[in-house]
C-alpha cells in the first residue's frame, strides 16, 4: 500500500507560516476556499481567503482533487485524484496535525466526498475495482476517520456526491465509466456505459430514487453536482462519444421527474468541447456556474428557467465556488483567480508561469 | 439599444477560436489524412477482407492448410490494425467502432466468458453478421476472432466438426471487414470528416484552426502511447517476474502481443512524421521531434526483439528488461509530446482538461 504518511513538522511549519488569521473574530466570519494545486513542482492542498491569499498550505504526496468540507467545525478532507488511495483530514486553521486516511484494501478514492451536517460521518466516493462497482465509504469523523462501512453507489464510477437538505439523502453522480487502477486511467466500458444519478438513504444504504438520461445519451457521463435554492440537483457532464456530436452538458434533476438538459447557445456549447469540469451555485443558490477548462470559459445559468445568462473567459479555468450573489470565485490551471459573475469580473490573481496550477475544484468552507 | 452597443456586446461575448496561434503546418490535416491515414486504412481494410475470405474458405472446406491461411490472415489484420488504432478520433470513435474492432483492455475477461458462451450454446444469432453486430462488443473484433482461431477447441476448425465455430468466426471477420471499409471511406476525400479535418475554419463544427487539428493529433499520439504502455504491457509485466501474468496481455494466444504493440508504436512514429511538426519548428527546437522519434524507434525495436512466446515472455528476465525498457521509452515519448512538443508548437495542454476528472 502506498505511504500516506505526512511529515508533521513540514505541515506545522507551513501552517505556522501560512495560517496567519489576523484576528480571531474576523477570521471566523470570513469566507475561506479550498483548492488542490501544483505549485513549484509540489502538489498541495491550499486554503485561501476571498481575496485569493494563501492562508494554509498542506503538502500532498500526489495530485489532489476535491474536498469534503465540515464548515461548522472548520475542517476538511482533501482527496487524492482518481485512482489515488490517500486522503488527508485537516483543520483549516492549522490547529491540529493533519490526519492521513488510507483507502481500504481493494478500493481507491474518486476524489470527492461530503461530511454529514452533524460532522459525525464523512462519506467518500470509491471504486471497488475488482468487482467493477462504485461504493460510498462511510468514515467515523469523530473517531480518527475509521472506516465504518460502505454501501453501493448504485452504479459504476461514482464521482461527485452531495448531501441533500434533509441531511440523510445522498445524491451520487455515477459517471458510468469503468476504470481499474492496474490500467491507469483507461476507460474500460465506453460502449456500454450507463451513467445515473442515485439518491441513497445514508442511514440504510437503500436507494430512494434513480434518474438516468435518455438511452441515446448513455455516453454522457454525469460527473459534478450542486444543489440550488429550490433543492433541485444541477449536474455537469462530460461526453465520451464522438466529438462531432455536441449534446447538452448541463442538467437539472427535480425529485420524481425526469432529468432535464439545457444546451445554452450553440457557440457556447461548442466552445465547451463536450466537457464541464465543475459546477457551483452562487451565494443565493439561484445562479449556477459551470466551468469548462477545455473551452476556457465559465457559463452562468438561471436555475429557475435553465436559461444561459452569459459567460466569462478563463483559460484552463475549472475551480469554482460560491462567492457573492450571482458570483463565483474561480481558479485556473494557469494560476489565475477571478471573482466572476455573468456580467462582470474582478481579477484577484493574474495568470502567470510562477503562479500555482489550480486543480479542478474549489470548495467554499 | 444602439446598434454599436450590440456590436460591442457581440465582441465581448465572442469566444476564442483558440486563444493563441499554434505553430503548425496549415495543411496538417491533409498531411495526416493522405500520408498516414489513407495508407494505414487501406492496408487494414485489405487485410480484413483477406481474413473474411480466408474464413469463408475455411468454413466451406475445413482443412489444416485452410486454418493456417486463416490464422495468417488474422496476424495480417492485427499488424494492420496497429497503425489504424492510433487514429482514435473521428470515424474510429463514432459508434464505438474502436471497441467493436478491438475490445481492450478486457480487465474482467468478458471476451473469454462471452465467446465461450456463444460457442457452448451454439448461438446462431451470433453466426450471422447482422445478428452479431447487435451483440456485445466483446463478441466482435480481433480478441474474439483470436479465441475462435487460437483458443481451446480451435483445432476443430480444421476438421469439419467445428462448423458453428467457423460460421461465428466468419461473421466476426465479415463485420471486421465491413467496419474497416466504413472507417476507410469516412477518411476519404469528399467525406464530411475528411473535409472537416483538412479545411479547418470558423464555421467548421469540428476543427476551427490548424492548431485544433494539431491538438487532436497530439492527443491521439499521447493516448496511443498511454494505451500501449498502461493497458497492453504493464498489467502483464507486474512488479516482478513472480507477479508477471502473460495472460493479461492482449493476443497472447496467437503470440501477436508484441507484433501489435510494435506496430502501434511504429504507427505513433509514422503519424508524428506525417504531421511534420518538425517542419514548423525553428532549428533550436527541431531536435525535440528527433528525440521523441529516437525513443519510439528504440521502444518498437525492443518490443520486436522479444522472442519468447507472449504468455511466457513477461516472466522471463531478459525479455522483461526489453519490455520494461520499451515502457520507459514510451512514457518518456509521451511526456515529451504532451509537454515540450506541445509547448513548442504553441498548444497549451490544460492542467484541468484531462479526461475523467
Amino acid at each position: 500500500m502506498r505511504s500516506t504518511a505526512i511529515d508533521r513538522r513540514t505541515f506545522l511549519a507551513l501552517a505556522g507560516g501560512a495560517a496567519l488569521a489576523p484576528q480571531g473574530a474576523w477570521a471566523s466570519e470570513e469566507a475561506l476556499f479550498l483548492g488542490a494545486r501544483l505549485n513549484g513542482g509540489r502538489f498541495e492542498a491550499a486554503v485561501i481567503d476571498e481575496r485569493g491569499r494563501d492562508r494554509l498550505v498542506l503538502p500532498l504526496e500526489a495530485r489532489g482533487h476535491s474536498f469534503a468540507v465540515d464548515a461548522p467545525r472548520r475542517r476538511a478532507v482533501a482527496f487524492a485524484r482518481s485512482p489515488g488511495r490517500f486522503a488527508i483530514a485537516f483543520d483549516v486553521e492549522g490547529r491540529d496535525a493533519p490526519q492521513a486516511i488510507a483507502a481500504a484494501p481493494g478500493r481507491h478514492f474518486y476524489g470527492h466526498g461530503v461530511f454529514t451536517g452533524d460532522g459525525r460521518l464523512m462519506l467518500a466516493t470509491e471504486n471497488d475495482f475488482e468487482a467493477g462497482r462504485g461504493v460510498i465509504g462511510v468514515y467515523d469523523a469523530t473517531d480518527g476517520f475509521r472506516r465504518l462501512a460502505e454501501f453501493a453507489s448504485q452504479g459504476v464510477g461514482p464521482h461527485e456526491a452531495v448531501l441533500l437538505d434533509d441531511g440523510r439523502t445522498l445524491c451520487v453522480a455515477n459517471g458510468g465509466i469503468l476504470t481499474h487502477p492496474d490500467y491507469g486511467r483507461a476507460k474500460l466500458n465506453l460502449a456500454t456505459m450507463a451513467p445515473s444519478l442515485a439518491y441513497i438513504d445514508i442511514a440504510s444504504g437503500a436507494v430512494v430514487e434513480q434518474a438516468a438520461l435518455a438511452p441515446e445519451l448513455h455516453q454522457l457521463s454525469i460527473r459534478h453536482m450542486a444543489v440550488d435554492a429550490a433543492g433541485d440537483v444541477w449536474f455537469g457532464c462530460q461526453y465520451e462519444g464522438a466529438a462531432s456530436e455536441r449534446p447538452p452538458l448541463v442538467g437539472r434533476h427535480r425529485r420524481g421527474r425526469p432529468a432535464e438538459l439545457f444546451a445554452g447557445p450553440r457557440d457556447v456549447l461548442h466552445a465547451m468541447q463536450n466537457y464541464v469540469g465543475s459546477v457551483a451555485l452562487d451565494a443565493s443558490g439561484t445562479v449556477l456556474a459551470t466551468s469548462s477548462p477545455r473551452g476556457g470559459l465559465i457559463a452562468f445559468w438561471d436555475t429557475q428557467s435553465g436559461r444561459h445568462l452569459g459567460h466569462r473567459l478563463l483559460p484552463d479555468g475549472c475551480g469554482i465556488a460560491p462567492a457573492a450573489r450571482g458570483r463565483v470565485l474561480a481558479t485556473s490551471g494557469r494560476g489565475a483567480i477571478l471573482s466572476a459573475g455573468w456580467n462582470s469580473q474582478g481579477v484577484l490573481a493574474e495568470p502567470g508561469k510562477a503562479g500555482p496550477a489550480w486543480d479542478n475544484h474549489l470548495r467554499r468552507l | 439599444m444602439p446598434r454599436w452597443m450590440l456590436a460591442v456586446l457581440a465582441l465581448i461575448c465572442a469566444l476564442p477560436a483558440h486563444a493563441q496561434q499554434a505553430q503548425v503546418a496549415a495543411d496538417i490535416g491533409r498531411r495526416v489524412a493522405e500520408l498516414y491515414a489513407a495508407p494505414a486504412l487501406s492496408a487494414f481494410s485489405g487485410a480484413t477482407r483477406r481474413l473474411d475470405e480466408a474464413m469463408r474458405t475455411l468454413c466451406d472446406a475445413p482443412a489444416p492448410p485452410a486454418l493456417e491461411e486463416a490464422r495468417a490472415a488474422f496476424a495480417g489484420s492485427v499488424r494492420a490494425w496497429g497503425p489504424v488504432s492510433i487514429l482514435r478520433f473521428g470515424p474510429l470513435v463514432e459508434e464505438n467502432r474502436f471497441e467493436h474492432i478491438f475490445f481492450w483492455p478486457d480487465v474482467r475477461g468478458v471476451t473469454l466468458r462471452q465467446v465461450q458462451g456463444v460457442l457452448g450454446k451454439k448461438d446462431e444469432s451470433a453466426a450471422m453478421p447482422e445478428g452479431l453486430a447487435e451483440k456485445s462488443v466483446a463478441l466482435q473484433g480481433l480478441p474474439a476472432m483470436e479465441f475462435v482461431l487460437f483458443g481451446s477447441g480451435a483445432e476443430s476448425l480444421a476438421e469439419g466438426d467445428g462448423a458453428f465455430r467457423c460460421r461465428y468466426g466468419a461473421a466476426i471477420a465479415a463485420n471486421l471487414a465491413e467496419r474497416a471499409a466504413v472507417v476507410e471511406r469516412a477518411w476519404r476525400p469528399g467525406a464530411p470528416f475528411h473535409a472537416a479535418l483538412t479545411r479547418p475554419a470558423a464555421d467548421n463544427a469540428l476543427y476551427r484552426t490548424p492548431g485544433e487539428v494539431a491538438g487532436e493529433v497530439v492527443k491521439a499520439l499521447s493516448t496511443a502511447l498511454q494505451f500501449v504502455r498502461d493497458t497492453e504491457l504493464l498489467p502483464a509485466l507486474g512488479d516482478s517476474a513472480q507477479e508477471a501474468q502473460g495472460r493479461r496481455a492482449p493476443l497472447w494466444r496467437s503470440n501477436l502481443t508484441f507484433a501489435l504493440a510494435g506496430a502501434q508504436v511504429e504507427g505513433v512514429a509514422g503519424l508524428l512524421r506525417a504531421a511534420d511538426f518538425a517542419g514548423s519548428l525553428d532549428a533550436a527546437r527541431r531536435p525535440l521531434v528527433d528525440s521523441v522519434l529516437f525513443d519510439l524507434d528504440h521502444a518498437s525495436q525492443a518490443l520486436r526483439a522479444v522472442e519468447a512466446p507472449a504468455e511466457a515472455a513477461f516472466a522471463k528476465e531478459g525479455e522483461r528488461a526489453r519490455i520494461a525498457y520499451a515502457a520507459v521509452a514510451l512514457d518518456g515519448a509521451r511526456h515529451s509530446i504532451g509537454e515540450q512538443l506541445s509547448a513548442a508548437i504553441g498548444l497549451t495542454m490544460g492542467f484541468n482538461a484531462l479526461d475523467g476528472d
